[in-house]
């Protein structure tokens, strides 16, 4: 029998909300919203309650898949990453970089964040540049 | 302090209980966490702060899973009271739970108004006396009708529906629950539909609240659902006498006529 | 407003108990006591299965007042349906009067299935009521 919570913050949005994630032997069963904590104060969206429900959704994608011959098949992260960059190319030469643009997420780093924003400003010459976290 | 981490300690170590629902100190921010035989010396890290977290809500998640285990649990007035109700609702064998009783210091009392601010058998602090306290409902009660309406159709409109007010309630352990049937209010959108949003949840709460409070800390939108709730509550109390949190032995009256047979209380005007 | 062009009809959501009232709204009919077409019965086993949700329902999708109707004490079909009836809708009665809804568009009567005259009587005179306090504040 082992009950403990996780303090972290939430990764639905921006604001950065402290939320509790309770765990019972080993496995992610609810999120309180952290009392002491300097944003939210105690207080959660409807999103921050249910942070915890995706960790074991059936749907969650846990690794990469590629569609070939209309069937999304398992694929190893170079060679999806490396489609993704030959087709990024063949779209910039045929379109024009402006035909192209990306979605950031606040489930990742200010870091990754970063990245992202930078190879499609620099590399790929574009700034539609976007995020999911518009709230 | 360390008669109380003593007291759990020689709980946890006899066996009489499989496990000590509390908090403990998580890098300077109090977080609930359950003490176990294994890990005693965790216990050296136990707090009790000025905050609360929903600890039977917690409790009921673990019992859910263990029904068998005793375990012990840190109690304010309000959970006590809360234990009570759950064990007048058949969530918990009350002879398989421990509460180890923490009273409210005055300033608490009189941040949370707490009418008991101390549960049925203190372990830890002073008992102070409680406050009572009915000027929000006064406040509400001193405006015409339709002020009134205008106030709280405000205040309902503020709603972000983000069921907050029922997640961190220690009364709401329904297995389904109201305010998500779509036969009763529309669902998938956002503010709800008011008033019968809170009005439902309000209903809901008459014969089941202990004011505790903590479903107006958790609302992101400051909507004063405590008031609403200690109304019913002020009412079940006038009309059937009945206090929730006050004795096991005590049946809803919305729900359970009572033993003294089928009478309709006096106080209930026949028109 | 429509309603102030043409006059204030109230709505009123009448539930009544299948054993009782309804049979006494039957009896109005069958009797062919005149009673206002503004009430609306909705039959259900017992007053004690009227849920205070449908009574918040009514309210909130427009209802101007409703009526709960059961059968007398010590007439209940399951004997006791109509006491929790009663405590239920005085503690609602209250809740709606907190929220600046006046308590008086929600009523309780018991009815027998004899007393179709009642059942008329009752619904003409609510009737009244309500369109003397006027259409509900939640009428959208």
């Amino acid at each position: 029998m082992e009950y403990q919570t996780v303090r972290t913050t939430c990764t639905y949005c921006g604001t950065g909300c402290g939320v509790l994630l309770e765990v019972l032997d080993g496995e992610v069963v609810g999120t309180l919203p952290q009392k002491d904590h300097p944003i939210n104060e105690g207080k959660l969206c409807i999103k921050g309650w249910s942070a915890h429900e995706f960790i074991y959704a059936d749907g969650r994608l846990t690794k990469p898949l590629i569609r070939k011959d209309g069937k999304l098949v398992e694929a190893s992260w170079e060679e999806a990453v490396g489609l993704v960059a030959k087709k990024l190319l063949e779209l910039k030469e045929k379109h024009g970089p402006d035909s192209l643009g990306c979605f950031s997420s606040a489930k990742c780093t200010n870091e990754e964040n970063y990245l992202l924003q930078k190879i499609f400003r620099a590399v790929i010459g574009t700034n539609n540049v976007d995020h999911c976290a518009r709230l | 302090m360390d008669k109380l981490k003593n007291h759990v300690k020689e709980l946890l170590e006899s066996g009489e209980i499989a496990g000590f629902l509390g908090l403990i100190d998580d890098g300077g921010h109090p977080v609930p966490y359950l003490f176990t035989k294994e890990h005693l010396d965790r216990l050296d890290a136990m707090v009790v702060p000025d905050f609360r977290y929903p600890m039977t809500d917690i409790l009921l998640r673990i019992v859910r899973k263990y029904p068998e285990e005793t375990i012990g649990v840190m109690v304010r007035g309000c959970d006590d009271r809360a234990l009570v109700e759950l064990a007048k609702n058949q969530r918990i064998f009350p002879e398989l739970v421990r509460p180890v009783g923490i009273a409210c210091t005055k300033e608490m009392a009189e941040a949370c108004r707490c009418s008991q601010p101390y549960p049925r058998e203190i372990h830890y602090g002073e008992k102070v006396e409680g406050v009572n306290d009915r000027s929000d409902l006064a406040a509400v009660e001193s405006k015409p009708l339709d002020e009134r309406l205008d106030y709280w159709m405000g205040q309902f409109s503020k709603c972000i529906k983000c069921y907050g007010c029922r997640n961190i309630c220690s009364m709401c352990f329904c297995d389904q629950c109201t305010l998500e049937d779509e036969t009763l209010i529309m669902t998938g959108q956002s503010p709800p539909e008011i008033p019968i949003f809170h009005l439902i949840r309000a209903f809901h709460m008459a014969g089941r609240c202990i004011d505790c409070g903590l479903c107006e800390e958790a609302c992101p939108a400051h909507i004063p659902l405590r008031s609403l709730y200690r109304k019913v509550r002020e009412d079940m109390a006038d009309y059937f006498g009945y206090v929730t949190g006050m004795d096991e032995s005590e049946k809803d009256p919305l729900e359970f006529l009572g033993s003294e047979g089928y009478e309709v209380p006096s106080k209930i005007d026949e028109t | 407003m429509a309603d102030a062009e043409k006059g204030f009809e109230p709505k009123i959501i009448a539930f009544c108990c299948n054993w009782c009232s309804y049979a006494g709204a039957d009896l109005a009919g069958s009797m062919r006591l005149k009673y206002p077409p503004n009430v609306l019965p909705i039959r259900v086993m017992c007053s004690g299965r009227i849920s205070p949700h449908f009574i918040l329902k009514a309210f909130q999708k427009g209802a101007d007042g409703v009526l709960v109707t059961g059968c007398h004490y010590g007439d209940c079909h399951y004997i006791k349906g109509n006491y929790i009836t009663k405590r239920r809708v005085t503690v609602m009665k209250d809740l709606l009067k907190f929220v600046g809804i006046d308590p008086r568009r929600l009523k309780s009567e018991w009815i027998a299935g004899s007393e179709g005259d009642k059942f008329a009587r009752v619904a003409t005179e609510f009737t009244e009521e309500i369109r003397a306090l006027g259409p509900s504040p939640l009428r959208g």
